[in-house]
């Protein structure tokens, strides 16, 4: 096994980091207009209750938020 | 300079065609990926797709062929995240998208993770994170695990709806000297205060830092309750955790 250097290493973490602060910063300004937990195709992935969901094909959940209201206020507190 | 036809791996190939749209960037990318090997790419591709079993398969093999650890973080995992971070930035996936990535990076970490405690490099500090009792908001608390995953911290998940015991007893099963809360709703911050409550009845508070964060957390509130730190969003998570554990930021 070989084995890894510390300094080496380091420099991986902060690749990764600065990748990672970069999708930090812009999902906290995405989250202003676009709920989080809506996906790429406005599936709802949320584990809760939402009043914006609606029931798609199968067990699909389709976001129907229109993302100009504050989303938060949809949200449910049950499973 | 590499062309975008040096890359092997089509599925790649078609990311970066698709949506590597700022030339310095595409030519920074297409230049790392000319120099990474097939089953390197083959890491990257996975990672992208959000595959964490393909990842956790491919990152296990590469290194049973005698790959190093580092050149397969390099080319295979980092290489693939920094398409995802692209991605995001430009709208074409979102935040559901990303952690599923992250959690296949994770997956294939979990190999390079025994290689690195090999060399002596161990992790910043283990830390127990998740969303308290009553709430199950989680997206905000994964992001915040993705990026201390990043900065080298080990991080201990328990998900959403987390009593006070199930706390209490990760923080002792694992040794973690450090707690992350997070709650959405106003209505269970103040599981918070009970949570840190039941670690001073347990005689265990002065053996862990708890910090805390969630959109209606305050750093008042955090002060009142009595954490160690308030957080405002996943980077500060990542700094304030640095900061408790005495790492310079």
């Amino acid at each position: 096994m070989h084995k890894i250097d510390k300094a080496e290493y380091q420099k991986r973490l902060d690749e990764l980091s600065e990748i990672f602060n970069g999708i930090g910063l812009r999902a906290a300004e995405l989250a202003k207009s676009r709920c989080p937990y809506k996906d790429r195709h406005d599936h709802c992935t949320a584990k809760f209750g939402c009043r914006n969901q609606r029931r798609g094909e199968g067990k699909v959940l389709i976001c129907a938020g229109d993302d100009k209201l504050d989303y938060r206020s949809a949200w449910e507190t049950g499973g | 300079m590499a062309e975008l036809n040096d890359i092997g791996n089509e599925f790649i190939r078609q990311e970066i065609d698709e949506f590597i749209e700022r030339p310095d960037e595409r030519a920074r990318i297409i230049n790392l990926f000319a120099k990474s090997k097939p089953n390197l790419q083959a890491i990257s591709a996975a990672l992208i797709d959000g595959d964490n079993e393909l990842v956790d398969k491919l990152t296990r093999q590469a290194l049973d062929d005698g790959l190093e650890a580092l050149e397969v973080m390099d080319f295979g995992l980092i290489a693939g995240m920094a398409i995802v971070g692209v991605k995001f930035r430009q709208n074409f996936i979102f935040v559901p998208e990303v952690l599923a990535c992250a959690r296949a990076m994770k997956a294939g970490m979990a190999h390079i993770e025994p290689i690195l405690s090999a060399s002596g490099i161990e992790p910043i500090a283990k830390v127990i994170m998740g969303t308290v009792k009553g709430d199950l908001h989680d997206i905000g608390k994964n992001l915040c695990i993705m990026m201390l995953r990043g900065a080298g911290f080990e991080v201990i998940d328990l998900g959403v709806d987390t009593s006070p015991d199930r706390f209490i007893e990760a923080v002792e099963e694992h040794g973690a000297p450090l707690l992350g809360m997070s709650a959405l709703l106003t209505t269970t911050m103040p599981n918070m205060g009970k949570t840190i409550e039941a670690f001073i009845d347990a005689d265990l508070r002065d053996n862990v830092k708890i910090m805390v964060g969630g959109a209606p957390v305050t750093q008042e509130f955090a002060d009142d309750m009595g954490a160690d730190g308030y957080g405002k969003d996943a980077m500060a998570c990542v700094t304030l955790a640095k900061q408790l554990m005495c790492v310079p930021t």
